[in-house]
């Protein structure tokens, strides 16, 4: 196969019988002497030359059973050696045959690890056997015009070793690669009469292996089997064969490989490039892959390359083959299920063309740190992404799953162009309401995603969003306006306002902010305002027993980290006006008990048994939270000689103050005596 | 009044309004005790583990620009390659956050690069004998 | 108060005497490039040690770090 593209058929043959001939003629020249005359003999031989080979200056030097046989020049197909010469210790000339035992090939001085035999017979039939120091073994067998090489067992490594130095390419690819294999099989050069040369191929290579200095090209045991054959055109070759890979493992980075896979193809060779003109690949997982290529043969460079999937299981191509492409950060994290069918397209090295049909696809993305993760499916419908021109997609999305809120069906329509995405208007159910999309164009960057986009969110009704999310029902709506959303790499910002309507009041969030959000450090900040809640819902939803009233709320600064509070500056006091202000005893109880084991005075702790109501003039709470402590006030101006602030501060009859003496509190434990205060119902211990 | 005093008052109005802002920098700590920061050092802490036998095999080294880069995947079996790639890939992506927090933390998201290159000084100075680094585009053994 | 006064010595520098003028300049030069410089100075010393507190924590470098480096520079050369 190593023969150049531009070798023709004509001559082929006859050459090949001359070679042989001019050969046994200067046998019989020799052979027809006296014997006793001659026990030297110098033979000038001349040049051969052949499409396929050519000798020049061949010369044999024979003097008591030895002899010599030199070649100035060779030249096989596109590569040539000079100054050859095999010297035979054992040599018989005969009438009709030629034998050259026990020799020693040497190339440019260098004599080469093996033994070789020569034998050429009268009746056209030639051989040369090389035996390797380790057992393989080489055969050329040159009959009727047609050339055979059997390997058996022949090493690979052992073989470029002795052909070492002879030729760049191939030292270089050596070199790069350190390709090791042993060899068993067959190569057949040949043609009858006027017919074309053929070339067929029936090897086996094993043991196999390869590896780039840096390892991203690798394999190991592999064990292949190549089949095939080739018809000499005018013009090149045209050849037809097949690639079993039968064991092993490869990388190529970054993908990983096993034995499995195999090819039928067919096509031509021609000017110095291999063409796949059809091909089929057997591939787990993919029902029909057809390939066409072509590729140069000198530099190994893809020139165009054209792949087709039919019928293809995400399930199995997602993990081996997309996952590794596209998000090796969080490969094991993805998940992919459905079927694909689809055309992936590369011009001249560079990806020029994809096109893919889904059909009951689903995708899946576990959090980086656990949880519910994002899901989508199932997905059908087409995406397409050409080089250098605009192409729109359209997909329609059955439902999904984002933490533990379920998406319903939806369509997506995206126009993308080169590096950049952009959405057409989407609307994305979400329980009662829908996340909806207005715009958004995203480009990608070295750095990572950018662009701009508007979200609106039509409302959404709280009783459903705090069922889905295993919080305490509550009433009321969600909804949001955020006309101005920028995606930077590490951060979206959604400028606008989110506005929950709850407790009879309202909660607003504004500056929210996502941050990292793919990551371990995905957080999320905003400041929220709430206005005008009612208590007596609040107290009521969580369990914290009775207060009537009213409360405005400010958190500033809040970020949630993996939906964890872990910093604001929050503040809970009285709204302004008037209302009934009210506190049951069992609120009493857990308010002092949150302010940290704080204390009442004695004497109005011994109210506390006598009345179930106490009457109130304003509640006020604050809590400054950093690095997991909650630092702790009460009402304004609520100061106490005594180190205490005020948290509920009495009016009206009977009346008593709620006093806190802990300003530094622990936040988880704060948390978990709130989970406690709400889950168990249960009285908090009053000190 | 002269020219003089002036400017003098104009720059010292100039100096104090841009020393009370850099004041806090000039003398002060970096803030690197934000959640996100010690989830990502948490998280990178743990990921060491599995890197550590990589840097010692020399199959992965500190590269001059704050990452770590995969140096010599041969030293790394094959069957496991794929994985060291996504794990690296998942390192870098941590790396690249916490050098975008530890400057989004300190209020100036334009500091990025400058927390990067002083990471990726700190990593190369302080990496174990016998990792690999990579200094002036070349891998060089402690 | 200040811009007031500023607005009404605004045209001085043509009237100004030439060593006055090199003067301001040079008070000018002088106090813009201190402010300048304090402006966009990034801590490193403080950004080397907070980037040393974060190693020490990923690698786990301050425990065990006396154990690890007399076998760390057996392999070594």
């Amino acid at each position: 196969m190593s023969s150049p593209p531009e070798l023709s058929r004509r001559g082929t043959v006859c050459r090949g019988r001359q070679l042989i001939l001019f050969l046994l003629s200067a046998a019989v020249l020799w052979s027809l002497a006296p014997a006793a005359a001659v026990d030297r003999l110098a033979l000038r031989l001349g040049d051969l030359a052949s499409p396929m080979l050519a000798l020049q200056r061949l010369s044999l030097e024979y003097e008591s059973g030895a002899a010599v046989l030199r070649v100035d020049r060779l030249r096989l197909g596109q590569r040539q050696w000079r100054d050859l010469a095999l010297r035979c210790s054992h040599a018989t000339l005969t009438f009709d045959a030629v034998h050259c035992g026990a020799a020693r090939l040497s190339v440019a001085g260098r004599v080469l690890p093996l033994v070789a035999e020569l034998e050429l017979a009268g009746d056209g039939r030639g051989e040369l056997g090389l035996t390797f120091a380790d057992g393989g073994r080489l055969g050329l067998t040159f009959e009727g015009g047609a050339l055979r090489a059997r390997a058996d067992r022949l090493a690979l490594d052992k073989l470029h070793a002795v052909l070492a130095g002879l030729d760049a390419d191939i030292d270089t690819l050596f070199e790069r690669f350190r390709p090791v294999a042993t060899l068993d099989g067959e190569l057949r050069w040949g043609a009858d009469g006027n017919s074309p040369a053929r070339v067929s191929i029936d090897v086996r290579l094993f043991d196999a292996g390869f590896g780039s200095a840096d390892g991203l090209q690798a394999g190991e045991s592999l064990e292949l089997a190549i089949s095939g054959t080739a018809r000499a055109l005018d013009d090149g070759w045209a050849w037809q064969g097949e690639v079993e890979w039968r064991h092993g493992a490869a990388y190529l980075h970054p993908l990983y490989l096993e034995a499995g896979p195999s090819v039928r193809a067919q096509g031509r060779l021609q000017g110095g490039v291999v063409v796949v003109e059809r091909s089929e690949v057997a591939l787990e997982g993919v029902g029909r892959l057809d390939a066409s290529a072509r590729v140069e043969l000198d530099t190994a460079a893809v020139l165009e390359l054209e792949l087709e999937l039919t019928n293809a299981d995400l399930g199995v191509l997602g993990p081996r083959w997309i996952a590794p492409l596209i998000a090796p950060a969080s490969a094991d994290r993805m998940y992919f299920g459905g079927q694909l069918d689809g055309l992936l397209r590369l011009q001249d090295g560079v990806l020029a063309q994809i096109d893919a049909r889904l059909e009951g696809a689903g995708f899946g993305f576990v959090g980086a740190a656990g949880g519910g993760g994002f899901a989508l499916g199932p997905v059908g419908g087409t995406l397409a992404w050409h080089a250098g021109a605009s192409t729109s997609s359209r997909l329609r999305i059955g439902g999904g799953q984002w933490e533990r809120i379920a998406l319903g069906s939806f369509e997506l329509e995206a126009s993308l162009d080169g590096r950049s995405l952009s959405l057409a208007p989407a609307r994305l159910p979400v329980l009662d309401g829908a996340l909806v999309i207005e715009h958004l164009t995203l480009a990608h960057t070295d750095a990572g995603w950018q662009g701009v986009g508007g979200v609106v969110i039509e409302p959404v009704s709280m009783p459903l969003l705090t069922e889905a999310l295993e919080m305490p029902r509550m009433g009321g709506v969600l909804a949001a306006s955020l006309p101005d959303v920028r995606v930077s790499p590490g951060e979206i910002t959604l400028n606008g306002a989110l506005v929950v309507s709850v407790f009879d009041g309202y909660l607003q969030a504004t500056g929210l902010r996502l941050v990292e959000p793919f990551g371990v450090a995905s957080h999320l900040s905003a400041d929220i305002e709430g206005r005008r809640l009612d208590l007596s819902q609040l107290t009521d939803t969580f369990s914290f027993g009775s207060v009537t009233g009213f409360v405005d709320l400010s958190l500033a600064g809040l970020e949630l980290l993996r939906w964890r509070p872990v910093a604001f500056d929050a503040r809970i006091s009285s709204s302004p006006g008037r209302y009934p202000r009210r506190i049951s005893q069992r609120a009493v109880q857990n308010i002092s008990a949150l302010g940290g084991g704080g204390a009442m005075a004695a004497v109005q702790r011994s109210l506390l048994g006598i009345f179930d109501t106490f009457g109130y003039r304003e509640l006020g709470l604050t809590c400054r939270l950093r690095a997991g402590v909650c630092m702790m006030d009460g009402v304004e101006g609520g100061a106490r000689a005594d180190g205490g602030f005020v948290i509920v501060r009495g009016g009206g009859v009977p009346a008593l103050d709620v006093i806190g003496y802990n300003r530094r509190v622990n936040w988880n434990e704060l948390v978990e005596r709130l989970q406690r205060v709400m889950a168990d119902n249960v009285s908090p211990e009053l000190r | 009044m002269n020219l003089s005093m002036v400017l003098t008052r104009w720059c010292v109005l100039l100096c104090l309004a841009l020393g009370g802002m850099s004041a806090v920098h000039a003398q002060g700590n970096l803030e690197i005790d934000t959640p996100a920061v010690s989830a990502l050092r948490q998280s990178m802490q743990q990921r060491h583990a599995q890197l550590a036998p990589l840097y010692a095999a020399g199959a992965i080294g500190l590269a001059a620009d704050g990452s770590v880069a995969l140096r010599d995947a041969s030293a790394i079996p094959l069957a496991q390659r794929a994985q060291a790639n996504s794990l690296l890939a998942a390192e870098n992506a941590d790396r690249a956050a916490l050098y975008r927090e530890i400057a989004r933390a300190n209020g100036r998201p334009e500091w990025e690069a400058d927390v990067r290159r002083t990471f990726a000084q700190r990593w190369i100075d302080r990496a174990q004998p016998g990792w690999y680094v990579q200094q002036g585009g070349n891998w060089v053994r402690k | 108060m200040a811009s007031n006064s500023v607005s009404s010595t605004v045209p001085m520098p043509s009237q100004a005497a030439p060593w006055l003028r090199r003067l301001a300049v040079t008070v000018l030069a002088v106090v813009a490039s201190a402010c300048v410089t304090i402006n966009i100075y990034f801590p490193a010393a403080a950004a080397e040690k907070a980037a040393d507190r974060i190693i020490d924590e990923v690698w786990q470098l301050r425990e065990g770090a006396a154990a690890e480096t007399p076998a760390a520079q057996g392999d070594s050369k």
